[in-house]
């Protein structure tokens, strides 16, 4: 490689070439009152004295071009280009949006207003919020009405509500979305005086110890909150007013935003928690010209916790924190190419970026989970899941009472140096250590396949054919009982004995019926018959308190991982990810590895629970896990059960989509029981807002390639500072709708259409930030044109909601009484 | 070492109108100008670089390529792995039988065409793996031999796009000896599969593109159109050969769009009706000619498959009346009332079946179920299947009234038990969200309402008369709306294990098609002789495009659905770095397997290579954000715009695999590791020589400068390098031979030792307990 040249040859000229972090020392100035909104002291702040202002409208090239490259053409095309460019760039002023709102985009921040001395004075300074305030409070009317009209467990309050209940018992279970909604879910419940007890069957009823109205009440005040969001990110999105409105109307009138939030259901935090995120997002994106400013580490760091708190409600959350990551990066990337800005604050700024957006998010995700485990500190239905040292610490469970390592007569010593071990007749579970690996497993039923002998899996709940004995190989003398304890080490042989079927562990040169590559694992014989393939060699990989295998000499129950090789072909017991068919009951296919991998972790074991009445009991003390070991654990084991629920080819669900049948709305969900008595909700948007808004996308990106292309011809439609502006607020809108979007369609498990509704909102955003583009503040038309757009914009979103509201509210009655709701032919909704 | 640095703002001082493109202006330094003298370069550069050397080259890597990829090419004289399919096809072309595969049809034409050539009858089907060749008589060489053929020109078309590119000979040699030596491209090569072929198209593509990028400046010369055209041609040829194809025709696209977007900016000083008229020369030479080829293949491959064949089936059955001696064509008749019919389910070509027996009052799961009459879907013919279509309707005692036609209610009456078919809002044995299907007596009439079912036609007009066989039908019960149907879940013991039949809610679906299959019964001799066409009919005729529609868009289903897992399937993830291979062959007495997987050593450098270029990219583009310019310019360029091409297409023929459901096999990461020689040839270049061949665009009158020429240089290290690299590859293929050919047999001993990387699953490896 050349040696880098370093040629600092920047040659940069005193006053030009521009980056863009140098705007904001040039201001243009207003040319009328017009554009002042009451109150403002803008045009005090008007750098008039940097140039004429006559100059600074028409001879400093802006745009890309706006460079000495744009005055050398000048110069030698003469003026008739320089004529053209001025027609064309006439509009382009007029274009400055109007600085109606103090929370603007990013200007020079004003000094803060006098204190208001008397109640109109007040009410003037904040005229501006009196619109989100009535918002609000339409948006309570909508979100409260009703709620509590059916009293039936609502569609996923089935789970939801069972989840928050496990908080309240303090009983573990398993999920594959993160504990933080399910929290508040339980948090809601233990304020409304809820004590757990009710198990919310789907459909049921609710009895009357469960406070569910006050629940979703509860519930729904965080979809009540995403009105004023939506308001106020328009506003940090400089949109005018009339776009401002729509945006909020848009999300006040979604019937399926309000009837996700109306039950006890994790949407409402996950879109409250989406929302806040984009506020932030842009609220910081306003500070840009103020870094390190009390308020730039506000946003930022809001911005952070905001990630941290969507991500840990569901992993859609993830979505959302790509856009904020790919706005950071773009954002570095400027940075990292602005020559003048010190290392110091670059390294500022990377700082502040990690700690706040990275850091943060991933520190507040793993206290939740730590919260999660202190709440849930019993056992519960779903321990399995977790690693047995795991469970050993839970209220409830008895694996820490596993024998000790001496028999009785001699357990003198401290109980720190006794440790639980195992010994040949002992009685185990054997737990695979594979991320959410289940228990070794067997039962009656045969293979279908292959040698036609008995199945053997991997089984996640706790069963009484997941118990094995430890006998001595055959042509040793058979277990006796009364004989000298012989304690299991490395190396030993043995064979494994299915207590309740007799048969033994065996593996043979057949292929397994899903990994065809690695051999069968089945159970053979029983007390009697057997032969050589029955023995596996058990082999110590290390200890989870004692560490590397030369400090252990013997196998303790829960904390030695172990390899059990086959001793007659050498291949080693795995349970992967393999699933069997129905005739396995979709358990965990256990093969025989024929690979040596020392590192797979799916071939290792651990002793689970341990029976031995020769051995005294154990103790608590004996068994710390660690919280990071856990919290991996419980990650994965999410992970691998998300990745599971793929869509059964054999059984139509009725209630999944495909991603491809959301943004133009082809099928809705039926939430509850259809009969004529029930209350009926429908989980359908609002179709002006849908198809609007898919329509916006479609629209956003042709107009975006349109002006792409004009610029590369070079037409000046904006000033350069107007296009960087409309450009960000495409991307945000546009990037964030794709990032909500694509993923679904690459990933396999089956997806519904509530999935849709946080990329709603960007496709919400786009279509008013294209209305505002083109209708509200464009200087071509007048002002009866532009109410008239709005006025008609407004009334579609507000009728087409009045028309579905049904749906959120509850339909009494039989459905097909309810007149012209089936807008589409693939919609469900009536019976027939 | 060069110390030419181009200070940036020179690039916008420039006068705006008509300038080359390709580079801004160099520094003239001293050492630009040792450069600029082809006799500066060192002797083995100058003689490399002479045309004569070069095509002493090109012929030597032409005729190692055929003695690798011809050599034992008879052997095996047995079907192997995908011959199973690919052979099959060729025999239909040639027995003229129509089949269907998701693959578009010119690489299987041309593997018919070559059977032909060498007079074969297709009288072989190639059902499985192993069979043999000579016993059946099948000349199976002349059909190897023209991938072999084609692979072998694939080495020279590599040479010539590295060259064509401005590198030097033996950097050319590089790339091409990558591909040469390469044991999987062989393997792929000499056997009956589509690979080859698509690969041989997908580089004589990129060539002729780089050769009408290289025109540029003599727009609308004759080169010019016959390059683009090529281009387009090799491109369709691609596509047509491999679905995968379409892949090449995105990796043209993206550099033709940047190409286009450079003519459209603004600093070019064209206008736009110069625009314009690019934008329509390209579109009629990559888009609508591609287009029309395509559509040639497949009026070729509908043309010659006009006979009935196992493809039929997939077919609708306006489509399978086109083809001569089509069951549909020969036995579809009319349906009329009081008929009795066999019913079939389209896809699980179940019978609709019914027993006396009863189901369970009480099911497993402790549901409750009607304790109605089964119905289940049956696989064998029975008399059980028969069943009696009863109208709802008055009916004329003859004459065409009394046909069945479409959505007319229909009862469906089960002869042997004299019941009818009936559903109700009873859940069914295996889905709870599902209706239940039994029958109820003739003569009871108080369930009369739920006997009834609309008969609802696909794609019906009304009024459309109910055919068997070809009259693909609903039944869709008229009180509760639901479809019948059925899949291939099978009901426990007390069912015989026969399929489950139960109402759909959601009638929608495709998967609730059945079809009438025979008519039986007693049929009047009227009826008999009315009915019974015993001359052959002729074929129906169909709209070309009407067909083409059909087969393009089962083929796109077809090739989503092919999701089953094969122990050799592996994920992109693991194909450039050669993790695992595909067993396409084995032979138990000699220890005999054919083993798909690359040369170590070559695909091992490509990833390296492409990597490596990636962090000069990368660390680039960090140094100019930073106004620090390592590299100068013109190097620059070459980096970016050649070496980025390539990387653009190893990059589209690769990650799309990534968010593709079905399965796949190392065999589709070939074109890609064919570009990504290309990238390490690039890199290696740029490693070894300071300045690069410029220019090496044909000048023309819209080139308005020409700035100095340079030469590069690799040196005498270079040769060194690629003989000694050349040798380590040829060393590894040697070593790996046995794999690829599938001879000599091998010990166990010497398949471990050959097993390189332990992910490998080579066959008759030896037990780690007897080493």
């Amino acid at each position: 490689m050349r040696p880098p040249q370093v040629s600092l040859h920047i040659g940069t000229p005193e006053v030009s070439p521009r980056t863009s972090s140098e705007f904001e020392e040039v201001q243009y100035p207003f040319t009328d009152g017009f554009h002042r909104s009451p109150g403002s002291r803008r045009n005090e702040e008007l750098p008039l004295h940097y140039m004429g202002e006559d100059t600074a409208r028409r001879r400093v090239p802006r745009g890309p071009s706006g460079n000495d490259n744009f005055r050398q053409r000048l110069g030698s095309a003469g003026t008739e280009e320089y004529e053209m460019y001025d027609h064309e760039g006439k509009d382009v002023y007029s274009k400055m949006k109007d600085m109606r709102s103090p929370l603007g985009s990013g200007r020079l921040r004003r000094p803060p207003p006098p204190p208001p001395t008397t109640v109109s004075e007040f009410l003037q300074q904040n005229l501006e919020h009196i619109p989100p305030i009535v918002y609000t409070l339409l948006s309570c009317w909508t979100r409260f009405h009703k709620i509590g009209h059916s009293n039936t467990v609502v569609w996923d309050e089935a789970h939801f509500g069972k989840f928050g209940s496990f908080y309240l018992k303090r009983q573990f279970y398993f999920d594959v979305h993160p504990p933080l909604g399910k929290m508040l879910v339980a948090l809601t419940g233990l304020l409304a005086g809820y004590d757990g007890q009710y198990d919310f069957a789907s459909g049921s009823t609710y009895p009357d110890s469960v406070p569910y109205v006050a629940m979703r009440v509860m519930m729904a005040t965080f979809g009540v909150a995403m009105v004023p969001l939506a308001w106020y990110t328009a506003v940090e999105l400089g949109m005018s007013s009339r776009a401002c409105h729509l945006v909020t109307l848009m999300v006040l009138c979604d019937v399926a935003w309000l009837c996700i939030s109306r039950f006890i259901l994790l949407d409402s935090m996950l879109l409250f928690f989406t929302f806040t995120t984009v506020f932030c997002l842009t609220k910081f994106h306003n500070q840009q010209y103020q870094p390190f400013s009390f308020d730039w580490w506000l946003w930022l760091s809001f911005t952070g916790a905001s990630i941290g708190c969507v991500t840990s409600i569901k992993w859609v959350g993830l979505f959302v924190t790509a856009l904020v990551g790919l706005y950071t990066i773009e954002d570095l990337w400027e940075k990292f190419g602005d020559l003048r800005m010190s290392v110091r604050d670059q390294a500022r700024h990377w700082g502040a970026r990690i700690g706040c957006l990275i850091v943060l998010p991933v520190v507040l995700y793993m206290a939740f989970f730590k919260i999660h485990f202190m709440i849930l500190n019993h056992s519960g239905p779903d321990d399995a899941k977790m690693s047995s040292l795991f469970q050993a610490n839970l209220i409830g469970n008895d694996f820490a009472h596993n024998p000790l390592g001496q028999p009785h007569s001699v357990s003198a010593a401290p109980i720190s140096d006794v440790v639980p071990e195992i010994a040949i007749g002992s009685k185990i579970t054997l737990k695979n250590m594979g991320w959410a690996g289940g228990l070794l497993h067997s039962h009656v039923q045969t293979y279908p396949v292959g040698s036609n002998q008995q199945q053997v899996t991997c089984y996640h709940y706790k069963d009484e054919n997941n118990d094995w004995i430890i006998l001595p190989k055959w042509d040793e003398p058979s277990y006796d009982a009364a004989a000298p304890i012989r304690f299991l080490s490395d190396g030993d042989t043995i064979r494994l004995s299915h207590v309740s079927t007799r048969r033994n562990l065996h593996s043979h040169l057949i292929p397994a019926p899903v990994s065809k590559l690695n051999n069968e694992v089945s159970g053979y014989g029983d007390d009697k018959v057997g032969d050589f393939h029955d023995y596996w060699v058990v082999e110590v990989v290390d200890d989870l308190r004692r560490g590397s295998k030369s400090h252990v000499d013997k196998i303790h129950s829960l904390t030695t991982r172990l390899r059990l090789r086959h001793h007659a072909t050498g291949c080693y017991l795995r349970a992967a990810n393999a699933i069997l068919p129905q005739w396995g009951f979709k358990q965990i296919e256990v093969s025989c590895d024929k690979d040596n991998n020392p590192g797979d972790v799916h071939t290792y074991w651990n002793v689970e629970t341990h029976t031995n009445e020769r051995l005294p009991p154990g103790d608590h003390k004996l068994y710390r896990t660690s919280f990071i070991r856990d919290f991996w654990h419980l990650n994965v084991a999410m992970m691998t059960t998300n990745n599971a629920l793929v869509p059964d080819p054999d059984k139509e669900d009725v209630l999944a989509s495909k991603p491809s049948d959301w943004p133009w709305m082809t099928l809705g969900l039926r939430m509850c029981g259809w009969g004529p008595t029930q209350t009926k909700y429908y989980l359908l948007g609002t179709p002006i807002v849908w198809w609007g808004g898919t329509l916006s996308l479609f629209v956003g990106v042709a107009v975006l390639a349109l002006y792409l292309m004009r610029i590369q011809r070079k037409y000046v439609d904006m000033e350069a500072r107007e296009w960087d502006h409309f450009l960000y607020v495409s991307k945000v809108a546009m990037l964030g709708w794709l990032l909500h979007y694509v993923p679904f369609l690459i990933m396999g498990r089956v997806t519904y259409v509530h999935h849709y509704l946080p990329t709603l909102y960007f496709s919400v955003l786009m279509a008013a930030h294209l209305l505002d583009h083109f209708f509200f503040t464009t200087r071509r038309l007048s002002e009866r044109t532009k109410w008239i757009v709005f006025g008609s914009a407004a009334f579609a979103v507000v009728a087409s909601f009045w028309w579905f509201s049904g749906v959120a509210f509850g339909i009494d009655g039989p459905i097909n009484d309810h007149w012209g709701l089936r807008w589409r032919s693939s919609w469900n909704i009536y019976d027939d | 070492m060069s110390g030419v640095v181009s200070p940036t703002p020179l690039r916008h001082r420039k006068p705006l109108p008509s300038r080359t493109p390709a580079y801004t202006e160099i520094n003239q330094e001293d050492d630009q100008v040792e450069f600029s003298n082809p006799r500066n370069r060192s002797t083995v550069e100058q003689v490399l670089e002479k045309d004569r050397a070069s095509m002493a080259m090109a012929a030597f890597l032409t005729v190692a390529a055929f003695a690798l990829r011809f050599y034992k090419i008879n052997h095996p004289d047995q079907v192997v792995f995908d011959e199973v399919h690919f052979g099959k096809f060729a025999s239909y072309y040639i027995t003229r039988q129509y089949y269907f595969d998701v693959h578009p049809p010119l690489a299987k034409m041309l593997f018919g065409l070559a059977g032909w050539f060498v007079g074969y009858d297709g009288h072989f089907l190639f059902e499985n793996i192993g069979e043999s060749y000579t016993e059946n008589h099948v000349p199976y060489v002349g059909m190897r031999a023209l991938p072999a053929f084609l692979s072998s020109l694939t080495v020279p078309i590599v040479f010539a796009i590295m060259k064509e590119c401005g590198y030097s000979t033996i950097i050319a040699a590089f790339s091409a000896s990558i591909v040469l030596f390469d044991n999987a491209h062989v393997a792929q090569g000499r056997l009956i599969l589509l690979d080859a072929i698509l690969i041989f198209f997908m580089s004589l593509t990129l060539y002729s593109y780089i050769r009408f990028r290289k025109l540029r400046y003599v727009e609308y010369s004759p080169e010019w159109w016959g390059w683009l055209l090529a281009t387009g041609t090799f491109m369709a040829c691609t596509w047509a050969s491999k679905v995968n194809g379409i892949l090449t025709v995105v990796a043209i696209g993206i550099p033709v769009l940047v190409d286009l977007w450079d003519i459209l900016d603004h600093k070019k000083g064209h206008s736009m009706e110069y625009f314009w008229q690019h934008f329509l020369a390209r579109a009629m030479g990559l888009i609508v000619l591609p287009i029309i080829f395509y559509l040639m293949v497949f009026y070729v491959h509908l043309s010659i498959l006009t006979n009935t064949g196992p493809g039929d089936t997939f077919m609708s059955p306006a489509f399978q009346e086109t083809l001569r001696g089509n069951e549909l064509l020969l036995n579809s008749q009319e349906i009329r009332y009081y008929d009795t019919v066999t019913v079939r389910h389209k896809d699980t070509r179940v019978f609709l079946h019914s027993h006396p027996e009863r189901y369970p009052l009480k099911y497993d799961d402790g549901r409750i179920s009607s304790q109605g009459q089964q119905v289940t879907g049956y696989g064998h013919d029975d008399s059980n299947n028969h069943w009696q279509i009863v109208p709802t309707k008055a009916l004329p005692e003859t004459g065409r009234g009394r046909i069945v036609r479409h959505d007319d209610v229909v009862q469906f009456l089960h002869v042997n038990t004299q019941s009818l078919l009936l559903t109700h809002d009873v859940a069914s044995p295996l889905m709870p969200t599902n209706q239940e299907f039994t029958t109820w007596p003739k003569d009871d009439h108080s369930r009369y309402n739920d006997t009834l079912f609309y008969m609802r036609l696909v794609d019906a007009h009304e009024g459309e008369a109910w055919k068997s066989k070809s009259g693909h039908f609903k039944l869709i019960h008229v009180p509760t709306k639901v479809a019948m149907w059925t899949h291939l879940k099978t009901l426990p013991e007390w069912a015989f294990s026969q399929q489950e039949i139960n109402g759909n809610k959601n009638s929608h679906e495709k998967s609730n098609i059945w079809f009438v299959d025979d008519i039986v019964g007693e049929q009047t001799d009227e009826d008999a002789a009315s009915r019974t066409n015993v001359a052959p009919k002729e074929p129906k005729k169909m709209n070309f495009f009407k067909k083409f529609a059909e087969l393009q868009l089962l083929m796109l289903q077809h090739n989503a659905g092919l999701t089953a897992s094969h122990p050799y399937a592996s994920g992109p993830f693991n194909w450039p770095f050669l993790i695992s291979g595909i067993s396409f062959w084995t032979e138990n007495n000699d220890q005999k397997q054919i083993y798909l997987i690359g040369n170590v050593i070559g695909w091992w450098t490509c990833i390296v290579g492409i990597s490596t270029y990636v962090g000069i990219l990368g660390a680039d583009l960090l140094g100019r954000r930073r106004a620090m310019e390592p590299l100068p310019e013109p190097v620059r360029n070459r980096l970016w715009n050649s070496a980025g091409f390539f990387l653009v297409v190893w990059a589209v023929h690769y990650f799309p695999f990534y968010l593709m459901g079905r399965q796949l096999f190392i065999h589709h990461y070939l074109p890609s590791h064919l570009a990504s020689a290309l990238v390490a040839g690039s890199l290696l270049s740029f490693v070894l020589s300071e300045t690069i061949n410029y220019p090496i665009s044909v000048r023309g009158p819209s080139m308005s400068r020409v700035k100095q020429r340079t030469y590069a240089d690799v040196g005498l290290k270079g040769p060194i390098i690629v003989a000694l690299f050349a040798l380590m590859m040829l060393g590894m293929f040697i070593y790996m031979a046995p794999l690829t050919y599938g001879t000599p047999g091998l010990d166990g001993n010497s398949v471990n030792s050959k097993r390189l990387l332990s992910s490998w699953t080579l066959h008759f490896a030896a037990k780690a307990s007897d080493a």
